[in-house]
């Protein structure tokens, strides 16, 4: 279990994120929701070190983790670039797996193979179009493809249904819960509520920097005191959960 | 297309991005392109000049500047001055592009997070660039083959000199670009910080033309001045190493900054730390002595007998000359006779003594003009700036008697009277439209 403490983070007297503290599960498929500017990237770009945080640790089964081992262990995938835009989504899926090294320990190991990404994201299309030409959504796809192919056990996905129309956004989901299903722990960040509850298994609330709840819906709900014990919470009562907790 | 498990090393997956990076950017093809009538331009007059030097026309023979008969000052320094340019001016947009791309896009966020060190990702574009350059230099290695078909006189060892003083440039333009780029956030900002500091070296040019003392001990280790004593055959080792120490500073400081996860403060302290080590580096490259001269005219070096003769002197020379930085003289003195006499005497101690800059309203004074020299207490005094005027003087205060002239060793040069015959058609029309060519093939693929 990896274990965030007091993950702070300042843009001079802004203050983007205060003391966050929460938990990821191995296998889990955790939602990080909050509203435009509440700090979602600025947190997923400290955990996955390309932002330095101001305070803070990431800890794995309470021993922190140096930033070495967090590389090792957390693969941040941002929304909205179009890395290497002059060179095509074959190549870029090809670069990844040769960059970070193939995931797959033996050929028995049952981990995604790059076709079988690009299967499950619908890339065949896309193989030879350079990054640089594809539609949002199309590159939304793609990036997801690299992020399902980097080796790391947890995969941070910046907004990852943004751009997918409806059918897509189902399908990247059930992708994302099938590679969780396979041992990957997913922690997505995710502004719209319904998409969050479609795919997670636990949340993280997140406004104006700070940590609201964390928990499942259930244990939100509890929290945020609209569910009697021993109902059972529908599944879009997470926007009224969200709005009551922040 | 399939996929199938790769067991390259990690760093050799981004020399191969870095290199489709390159080929894929624009202003890579566009430096390509540009070579080709650049290093024409400069071929081609100073073939013809050369050419109606040695005779072509009715020129006789002879009567041209003997200097000019060294192919090494007479073609290639001027052939060559085209990669000077186009490491000044179109380099460091190749380099800012290469090393901004992946921050401008995204995918720097992407390759920080393998566990490979920055220092390491900064060497692959550096190799990928200097890669580039080197294809860059086939509009030079050109004019060699060309050259050589007039039937040229061609001397290794000064040409490789040239060559590997126009590599050392690129060096030092691939780790500039790459430190500008990494330290800004868009590539505009770098590549009008890149030609400030290309302009800046030239205004400590100017003004060690003009104030001498610090300011000339420091133009000399400036890309043009260390490019000029290349194209003269000339390889000195401190130019080299303080060439080296910059650009492994370079490429260090983008280092440091392209790590984006390291908080700012410890990025300043390290780029601090990196520039005093520079510093301290470069200052002790200072008191490296050693040289070579690699023209086959010896243009650097005095006689061999003299110099044979100058080595056996081991007492320390003292020389005072009353001459102002832009006195002509001076820099006669200095690149004749100087330059000459440190590669062979280094524990000479050279002072120049002016109260203007010009000379000119110093005319008058009763000592302007006077070169003092003073060897083991015992001083005299000359007014003669040229090589064998200072020898002579040194010969006379040391008791040495000055060695025999060996008309043998005498240069007496290439001459020939050959018109640059078809270097136009290769420059201005088959090497553009080769490059053009390839590249619509090659970015298609």
């Amino acid at each position: 279990m990896l274990h965030v403490s007091n993950l702070t983070k300042r843009y001079g007297l802004l203050t983007a994120l205060s003391e966050v503290s929460f938990s990821i599960r191995p296998g889990e498929v955790l939602g990080l929701i909050g509203p435009n500017g509440s700090g979602k990237t600025t947190l997923f770009e400290c955990l996955g070190g390309v932002l330095p945080a101001d305070g803070g640790a990431i800890a794995e089964n309470g021993r922190p983790l140096t930033a070495a081992e967090r590389k090792a262990r957390v693969f941040y995938l941002p929304d909205a670039i179009a890395p290497w835009p002059a060179q095509t989504v074959g190549w870029a899926l090809d670069f990844i797996t040769g960059f970070f090294g193939d995931r797959r320990s033996t050929t028995n190991d049952q981990r995604p193979t790059t076709t079988a990404v690009v299967r499950q994201l619908d890339l065949e299309p896309l193989l030879d179009s350079p990054i640089g030409t594809l539609s949002k959504g199309q590159r939304k796809r793609a990036l997801l493809g690299i992020g399902l192919l980097t080796p790391q056990p947890i995969l941070l996905a910046d907004e990852p249904f943004d751009g997918l129309d409806l059918r897509q956004t189902r399908e990247v989901a059930q992708t994302l819960r099938a590679h969780a299903a396979g041992g990957r722990t997913m922690f997505l960040s995710i502004h719209q509520i319904n998409d969050a509850a479609r795919v997670c298994d636990r949340f993280v609330l997140l406004s104006g920097g700070r940590v609201c709840g964390e928990g499942t819906l259930d244990e939100l709900s509890r929290k945020a005191g609209q569910t009697r014990e021993g109902d059972q919470p529908e599944r879009g009562d997470l926007e009224d959960v969200f709005l009551a907790l922040t | 297309m399939s996929f199938s498990p790769s067991r390259k090393s990690p760093f050799v997956w981004l020399l191969r991005k870095e290199w489709r990076e390159l080929v894929a950017s624009r202003s890579w093809w566009v430096l390509l392109v540009a070579m080709g009538p650049l290093v024409g331009v400069s071929f081609i007059s100073a073939v013809r000049t050369y050419a109606e030097a040695s005779g072509l026309n009715g020129t006789a023979v002879g009567q041209g500047v003997g200097e000019a008969f060294s192919p090494l000052i007479g073609v290639w320094a001027p052939t060559f001055s085209a990669c000077e340019l186009a490491a000044a001016f179109l380099l460091p947009f190749v380099g800012i592009r290469l090393v901004s791309g992946d921050r401008q896009s995204g995918a720097l966020k992407i390759e920080l997070q393998h566990p490979m060190s920055s220092l390491a990702r900064m060497s692959a574009k550096a190799l990928v660039l200097l890669a580039g350059w080197i294809i860059a230099s086939a509009a030079p290695a050109l004019a060699v083959v060309l050259w050589k078909s007039y039937g040229g006189s061609i001397y290794p060892p000064e040409l490789a000199t040239v060559v590997f003083g126009h590599m050392l440039n690129a060096g030092l333009t691939i780790a500039l670009a790459a430190a500008t780029a990494a330290l800004t956030e868009h590539p505009s900002t770098a590549a009008i910080l890149t030609l400030s500091v290309t302009v800046g070296t030239w205004i400590i040019n100017f003004i060690a033309a003009v104030h001498g003392g610090v300011w000339e001990r420091a133009a000399g280790y400036t890309p043009t001045a260390m490019v000029a004593e290349f194209q003269h055959g000339l390889i000195r080792l401190d130019v080299v190493l303080v060439a080296a120490a910059l650009v492994f500073a370079g490429l260090g400081l983008a280092a440091i900054w392209m790590r984006l996860g390291i908080p700012a403060r410890r990025r300043i302290n390290e780029s601090i730390a990196l520039g005093a080590m520079t510093l301290a580096v470069m200052f002790a490259c200072t008191f490296v002595t050693a040289s070579w001269d690699t023209s086959e005219s010896r243009g650097n070096s005095f006689p061999e007998a003299d110099e044979a003769t100058l080595r056996e002197i081991r007492t320390p020379l003292r020389i005072e000359a009353h001459l102002a930085p832009e006195d002509p003289r001076r820099a006669d003195l200095e690149h004749r006779a100087f330059v000459k006499l440190r590669r062979v005497m280094p524990k000479t101690d050279v002072r120049y003594v002016s109260s203007s800059t010009i000379g000119l309203f110093e005319q008058t004074a009763p000592h302007y003009g006077e070169i003092w020299y003073e060897l083991g207490g015992r001083r005299t005094m000359s007014r003669v700036t040229t090589a064998e005027g200072v020898l002579e003087a040194i010969y006379e205060i040391s008791g040495v008697t000055p060695p025999a002239e060996d008309e043998e060793s005498i240069f007496r040069g290439h001459p020939l009277a050959v018109p640059p015959k078809g270097a136009a058609a290769v420059f201005y029309g088959i090497w553009p439209a080769a490059v053009v060519a390839a590249a619509f093939f090659i970015r298609r693929r």
